[in-house]
């Protein structure tokens, strides 16, 4: 393998991985805040591809419909967690994981109803032929994708430790009686967390659209950002983007090196290493439970 | 009651038999033919199924708003059979057992197809299988088991074997393929033909599991070997990122793609990256054709079917739709006691039958159910797919034994 060869992967793998670290990101906020374990991530990925292309069929130029769609997924996150999730909010965990599986379902479902399984693309405005970039090509999609992760690890990061809101969400991560007590509004703190989870699993969505179109199967990555976020540990968002692009990497790495049918056992057995070695991942609290 | 009582009632029994349209055949009643259809419609291959159904049913509403075969309306049932084999034999279990269609109109890939075919053979039904290129649907020969729009894989084999060693002067071919049933088909058919006729071994063949969205691992391989040609045999959505990931890994060799790519999706999905694609159609006119028959076929389609994506209609809308007539066209030939013998009669004495320019003509004879027997050559020119005049010259091992 050449040097350019393995640049080459270490990009690829990069920009699968950005994606595997954004819906880990938005796996793991509405857990920090909830304890919940959201199996309907991935169709909210799918669901805000398919509001950006109702959007963009109404005439809307890309550069509104983004924020467009984070806005009206945020509003779903929230419908979600009001009409689904607060109520049984106090159910034991399984309840609440068979909960998630189970908007996911119908979430998907009604996409079917609508636009079957028919694959739509959502052109991006930076969508075009690979760019030379010294001994590399560069597939511009490739670099947004990378670029927009990195750009969302440090608002995030900005978010909970300078914002008083991001410190509200800790603090109910932290200890939900003491939260309340301290008069921080719990319920609004879970709302803000789906909404936030919502809006992010929509920019995968958009992100992934022009690279690989438009399908009910486009959240269908959901399992590798959950093994993304298991490396990284549940409770550290940093280390939830970090497991998503290692993740990535050795992916790619394992396909190029041992065969394609690697890159499918790979991600499953670091799963399975890390939940018996370190079950909290690498940044994760230590009481942190999957 | 008396002897001339007897007499009379037989009589009118008689009278009454001769009179009554036959409504005993399974799915057949007096005013309706019920039809049977499965293919996937969910999930990676779902670009098959639902554009076979939409095509068919798009034809059926034509052929009942003028009047229906001898005066019954088709009614068409759909399964979605996921792509599975197991999941295609539950639906044509449910279609023919408890649904009791007459026939079963399959349009549905190999991978589905390959799951039904012994059972199908046991019942006896007829089942037109539009597009899966499976061998065993008409190899060795049943009966009751036709094809319309594509020929045996191993006659693909053939043509692409010729037409990448001759045509497009390669002598190193590397194949990259699916693992399952039609692109594991079309490698083999490949691999054998080049054997067999030219004792070119491929210089690497690599597989992917259909549904994949990386494809470095396959194409650094490929890289290895550097070979003249890469023959690529999945569905058109792997096949565009293969391309894109191609181009970007510094692959310049061209690509061969199987037929199911030949369209306008991977046009779509690739973009520039599809330039200089060869593969082969299965139909004369691609959906995106400017011929006039097609702007007129795809006008009466979108009017059907107006808030699908641009990559509909597809080739599959157009096998489904013509071959729908191509049924249609035998039912109402086998006249109003419509049963499953003289429906098969009326299948094989078809000649040259076509719904117009959009399809191929399709013949069935008695030694053989394969109803097209042609695919024409194209590549990608400036963004579009354009006929190759190229035509085969060797003779075909696979159209001898239907001669």
């Amino acid at each position: 393998m050449t040097w350019r060869i393995a640049l080459q992967l270490v990009l690829s793998g990069l920009s699968v991985g950005s994606i595997y670290a954004i819906v880990a990101l938005a796996l793991a906020i509405p857990f920090k805040a909830s304890r919940v374990l959201n199996f309907a991530q991935g169709e909210l990925v799918t669901l805000g591809a398919y509001i950006g292309l109702v959007l963009t069929s109404y005439g809307l130029p890309y550069a509104a419909m983004v924020p467009a769609t984070l806005l009206v997924a945020a509003a779903f996150g929230i419908l979600i967690e009001r009409l689904f999730i607060r109520p049984i909010v106090d159910a034991p965990e399984f309840t609440l994981v068979i909960a998630t599986f189970a908007i996911g379902i119908i979430i998907r479902a009604l996409v079917r109803i609508h636009w079957q399984d028919n694959t739509f693309f959502l052109p991006a405005p930076y969508s075009g032929p690979a760019l030379p970039v010294g001994p590399l090509r560069v597939n511009p999609s490739y670099l947004v994708i990378i670029g927009s992760t990195t750009l969302l690890v440090a608002l995030l990061v900005l978010f909970f430790r300078q914002t008083r809101y991001g410190k509200a969400m800790r603090a109910v991560a932290f200890n939900q009686t003491a939260a309340r007590l301290m008069g921080i509004g719990v319920g609004r703190v879970f709302g803000s967390a789906w909404a936030l989870a919502a809006a992010i699993g929509a920019l995968a969505g958009l992100l992934l659209a022009p690279v690989i179109g438009i399908n009910p199967e486009l959240g269908h990555l959901m399992l590798k950002a959950l093994v993304a976020a298991v490396i990284g540990g549940f409770g550290s968002l940093g280390g939830a983007a970090f497991g998503g692009l290692l993740l990535g990497v050795l992916e790619t790495y394992a396909g190029a090196l041992f065969g394609a049918a690697f890159k499918e056992i790979i991600p499953f057995g670091i799963l399975i290493a890390f939940l018996l070695v370190r079950p909290q991942g690498l940044w994760g609290p230590t009481q942190a439970r999957v | 009651m008396s002897g001339s009582s007897k007499l009379f009632l037989a009589f009118v029994a008689c009278v009454a038999l001769a009179m009554s349209p036959a409504v005993a055949e399974q799915g057949v009643t007096a005013d309706s033919i019920a039809i049977g259809s499965f293919g996937p419609i969910t999930g990676p291959a779902a670009y098959i199924g639902l554009a076979g159904r939409d095509g068919a049913a798009l034809a059926i509403k034509e052929i009942n708003a003028a009047g229906g075969i001898n005066g019954r309306k088709i009614n068409m049932i759909f399964e979605d059979d996921g792509h599975s084999p197991a999941k295609a034999l539950a639906a044509v279990k449910k279609l023919i057992d408890e649904d009791k269609v007459f026939m079963v109109f399959n349009v549905a890939g190999s991978n589905g197809t390959v799951g039904t075919i012994d059972y199908v053979k046991e019942k006896g039904i007829v089942m037109f299988v539009s597009f899966a290129s499976a061998p065993a649907v008409t190899w060795p020969f049943a009966r009751n088991l036709f094809r319309g729009g594509t020929t045996e894989v191993p006659r693909y084999g053939e043509l692409y074997a010729e037409y990448i060693v001759d045509g497009l002067n390669a002598k190193k071919i590397g194949i990259i393929g699916g693992r399952e049933e039609y692109p594991k088909n079309e490698g083999d058919a490949l691999t054998k033909q080049l054997q067999k006729w030219y004792e070119i071994a491929p210089v690497k063949r690599v597989e992917f599991n259909i549904g994949d969205k990386d494809f470095t691992p396959q194409l650094l391989e490929m890289q290895q070997v550097s070979p003249d040609v890469i023959a690529f045999f999945g569905n058109p959505a792997e096949a565009a990122i293969a391309l894109r990931q191609a181009k970007e890994l510094g692959l310049n060799q061209p690509f061969f793609v199987g037929t199911t790519m030949v369209d306008q999706g991977l046009l779509t999905a690739a973009g520039a990256a599809a330039e200089g694609v060869t593969g082969f159609a299965l139909i004369p006119l691609l959906p995106s054709s400017s011929d006039p028959a097609m702007k007129a076929w795809r006008a009466k389609w979108n009017a059907e079917y107006p808030n699908l994506p641009p990559n509909r209609p597809n080739i599959f809308d157009v096998l489904g739709y013509a071959d729908m007539y191509v049924v249609a066209e035998a039912m109402r030939n086998a006249g109003k006691d419509l049963t499953t013998d003289r429906f098969i009669d009326a299948l094989e004495n078809l000649h040259d039958y076509r719904v117009g320019a959009i399809a191929s003509p399709r013949t069935f004879t008695k030694i053989h159910h394969i109803g097209n027997l042609r695919l024409q050559p194209m590549q990608v020119k400036n963004g579009e797919w354009a006929q190759v005049p190229w035509e085969s010259k060797r003779p075909s091992d696979i159209l001898a034994r239907y001669h």
